[in-house]
Parts: C-alpha cells; structure tokens; sequence
C-alpha cells in the first residue's frame, strides 16, 4: 500500500545533498543544516556536543515527520564563530572521543579475555 | 553545603524523593553553573580522562555481556544503544524461495518464520546486497529446506516437525573453499519452524543476505542492549539501630547490612531496583516540627555511569557487537568529518550575508543582545 520502501531509509534520493546548510535570513549568526538519512542516532549526539561549545547559543535538531528521514540541526552561535565552525568542532570532537571509546573498549575487553582464556 | 557542591551533585546525580525526581534532566550548557564556578563543557581531554570501560559479567555462553560505561553523557550512551539495534549488520534469510508447499502453514508466514531464524555467519565477509541486483557469492549465502513427512515401514510418523536444523547450507561459488574452516549455520537447530502431516512436503531455498535492524528486525544482532543509571543509595544520617534493623528487612533486594556494630551499610548498591521502600515513612514515623519525615536514606542515581546489558542472539559474540558499534559510530562520524571539508560552508554563510543589503544593520541591532 502506502509503505515507505526499506532502501529509503539508507539510499539518497537522487538530486538531493546529503548534508545542506541554509542560513537563517533574520537571526544572526544562525543557520539549519539538513542531515538526509539520518535519525536520534546522530542528531542528539550532535546536539550534545555542539551544546558543549562555549561558542554555541542554540543548538537543537528535529525530524519533522517520522516518514521522512532527515533531520534539521538548527545552530546559533555568537559573533566570532559561525555555526559551521562550530558544527565543525563537533564532528571533530565526535572522531576523537569516539576513537579514545574505541580504544578503552578494546584494552578492556581484551584484559578480559585474557585473564579466563575460555571466553569468546 | 556550598553552591559548588549543589551544583556538582545537580549535575551529576539523579535524586528520587518519595514523591519526586529531582535533576533528572541533563544540563548541557557549558555556563549552566558558571556562576558557582562549576565548569560544564565538555572537551575531548576531559572525556579522555573520565571515560571508562568495566566488565562486569559474562554469561556462561558468552551470549550476554554486562559492562559499566562511565564518563559519557546519556545520548552517547543512547546513540551506542540504538546503533547496536538497529544499525550494527548481520547476515538474514532475505528471500525464500518456494518450490513446494504442501503443509498447512502458508508461504509467507513460513517465509517470515525463515527470516527470523539467526544464521551463524560473519557479515564482515559479505557486501550488502542491493535489491533488484544479482546474488553473487559475495553477497549472498545460499541455505536449502526440503523436509518430507511419511510413514515408516513401523508405521512411525517421520519428520512430523521441520526444525531450524532442516536448514542446510549450499555453498555457493567458491564459498565451499572460503569457508570451510567455519561453515555457515543455524545459530539453534531446535527452533520449531512448522509441523507436517504425513505426505506434506517442504521445499524451499533461501538468500541468505546481510542488512541492519532498522530495515528489519531480522537483522538486528541483539535480543535486546538496554542501559540502566548505577544506583547510589547513600546513609545521610546513620539510623537509630531499631530503623536501622527496619530498613535493613524491608528492602526487597538487601541492599543493606548492618554491622556488627549496629551501623547501617549500604553493602550491595547495584542490587537496587529504586522501589524507594527504605525512604517510605513507617507508620510510627517521627516525623519534625514542621512535619517532614526525613529519611535515613538518600537515593541517587550517577547520570554519567551507565550498567550496559548486551544481549546478543548468538551470530556474533557481544564484546564483538559492541566493537562493531563504536565503529560504525566512528565511520559516521568521519564521513561526515570529511563531507563537511569538502564543503565550503563558510564561504556560503559569508556570500548569503553579503547578498543582503540591509544585513549589517540588523547585525548591529541584534548584536548587544547576545552579549
């Protein structure tokens, strides 16, 4: 019937930018990214760290309609830096934790493994 | 206590009252608390120093994975959470098949049975298989069921039930060489799939393909991943022994010792379940002047430390799972690093502003706001 199609979920639909920026025309300093394909996964953990920043004013993200996947990222941040920057030093930010993550995981788990020899 | 330890115990932890949760949202903001000078960004130093990783339990099977994430915020604890349902890939029955059905369970509900069954194979040697594409031995994994009821010449009924374990792996290509160390299988033979009347027949062939849980639950590698805060029952005020005794007996889960000097200890937190039964008023309570009860108890929960349960459906071992996560979360994150230096977005925000005449005077009005 009116089913979305799986592959909607993962595959751009073709003409459309994956990541797209449109700046707000009365609020300084602003702008709205628009994330295709993407869900709460990315988009509050984005959220988080942009928040982080001491630079960032506002940062919030929605997805306006749960059959449609993409979501807005709407950035405000003061005078000196501009909301791409800042989204940025997010993802900047997001690969090294995640990798230091990665790391601690590992050492962790292979602490583990190696003390009962049985597991896994 | 000082506004600085107000503010770090509002930051940090999660009070339940008896009729009330205090602090239970995040403070995000780096100012938050800068007014008590209480520092609230995060940077990647600070999250290098604080993070931690701690093994708690393993099931006997290796299924179940019990670890103590610490250090992170909730939506990075929550973004591992649903990528470890939803996004972390594992091989399916994607298409089946039918040359033959003459039980009395349909096609396509047989067909949903199939999909569902886990299939011990590692997606890592697989590419994703596009729909409407050929099936390559890359791609795709071949599994036949052809399973005939009948009578013996006992007159015993045979293969009266079809079992995961009818599910035979065909190999495809060169995958009998490529695979031969470890042969794609059912992860549990005994899973009932239908059940046959003498002279039933099934016969049906399988595409075995890899996807993720978001597309269909099928292919989600958990039975469930869930996080719960760690619980922080604290003594504020050491109890007279008689309620010490009382609080001790009518927690559920025996959070609580006494000592052999009559003190109340907290000795087994991760035990507690938050019934809030040790900060309940009794029915002889003493209450103060103003008629507050105040209990011997405080319940907290640490909003940075989370108990993961990760719960795999036995296709890939959980410490595995989890693994794959973080990596998937890492991919993501440097794709759109690197789409992000590909675009010149900085020079769009600065062609929009000059476009607009009038944009510098409006720059001015709205400038002392923000500072």
């Amino acid at each position: 019937m009116n089913e979305p199609e799986r592959y909607e979920l993962f595959v751009l639909p073709e003409g459309v930018e994956k990541l797209s920026l449109e700046k707000d025309t009365k609020v300084p300093n602003a702008a709205t990214f628009t994330i295709q394909c993407e869900d709460h996964t990315l988009g509050n953990l984005l959220r988080m760290n942009l928040l982080e920043n001491d630079k960032v004013l506002f940062a919030g993200y929605k997805i306006p309609h749960p059959l449609e996947n993409y979501l807005l990222l709407r950035i405000q941040t003061v005078p000196e830096s501009t909301p791409s920057a800042a989204l940025q030093q997010a993802l900047s930010d997001l690969v090294q934790s995640v990798a230091v993550l990665e790391e601690t995981f590992k050492e962790q788990m292979s602490g583990i493994k190696s003390r009962e020899g049985t597991y896994l | 206590m000082s506004g600085k330890d107000v503010a770090t115990k509002m930051k940090t932890r999660v009070i339940l009252g008896e009729d009330r949760i205090l602090h239970g949202s995040s403070f995000d903001a780096p100012t938050s608390f800068a007014s008590v000078g209480v520092e609230n960004g995060l940077n990647v130093e600070k999250f290098t120093e604080e993070v931690k990783v701690e093994v708690n339990d393993v099931s006997e099977d290796g299924n179940d994975l019990v670890f103590e994430l610490s250090g992170v915020d909730a939506p990075l604890a929550n973004t591992l959470r649903r990528i470890l349902l939803s996004e972390v890939p594992t091989m399916a029955i994607e298409i089946a098949e039918f040359r033959d059905n003459t039980s009395v369970i349909q096609d396509e509900v047989f067909a949903h049975r199939l999909g569902l069954v886990p299939i011990k194979a590692d997606p890592a040697f697989f590419e994703t298989h596009v729909s409407g594409n050929e099936h390559t031995p890359e791609n795709t994994l071949i599994f036949d069921l052809n399973v005939k009821c009948f009578r013996d010449i006992n007159n015993e009924v045979v293969n009266s039930k079809v079992f995961a374990s009818a599910l035979v792996w065909t190999p495809f290509g060169e995958q009998a060489e490529r695979f031969a160390e470890n042969p794609p299988q059912v992860v549990h033979p005994d899973i009932l799939l239908a059940k046959l009347a003498p002279g039933q027949r099934i016969d049906v062939r399988c595409y075995v393909t890899k996807g993720v849980g978001k597309v269909h639950a099928k292919w989600s590698p958990v039975a469930t991943a869930s996080y719960r805060l760690l619980p922080e029952p604290v003594i504020v005020a050491q109890p007279k022994s008689e309620e010490a005794s009382r609080i001790a007996q009518t927690c559920p889960t025996k959070v609580f010792d006494i000592e052999d000097s009559g003190e109340l200890v907290v000795a087994r937190p991760r035990q507690c379940t938050m019934c809030r039964e040790c900060i309940r008023p009794p029915p002889d309570a003493q209450h103060s002047a103003h008629g507050v009860y105040t209990p011997a108890v405080e319940l907290r929960r640490v909003k940075t430390h989370f108990i993961f349960s990760v719960e795999s459906t036995g296709i890939l071992p959980p410490d595995r799972l989890v693994r794959d996560a973080i990596g998937v979360l890492k991919d993501r994150a440097l794709f759109y690093a690197e789409l992000f230096d590909q675009k010149d977005f900085e020079e769009h925000m600065a062609a929009a502003s000059h476009s607009d005449g009038d944009d510098d005077a409006s720059d001015d009005e709205t400038k002392p706001m923000l500072e």
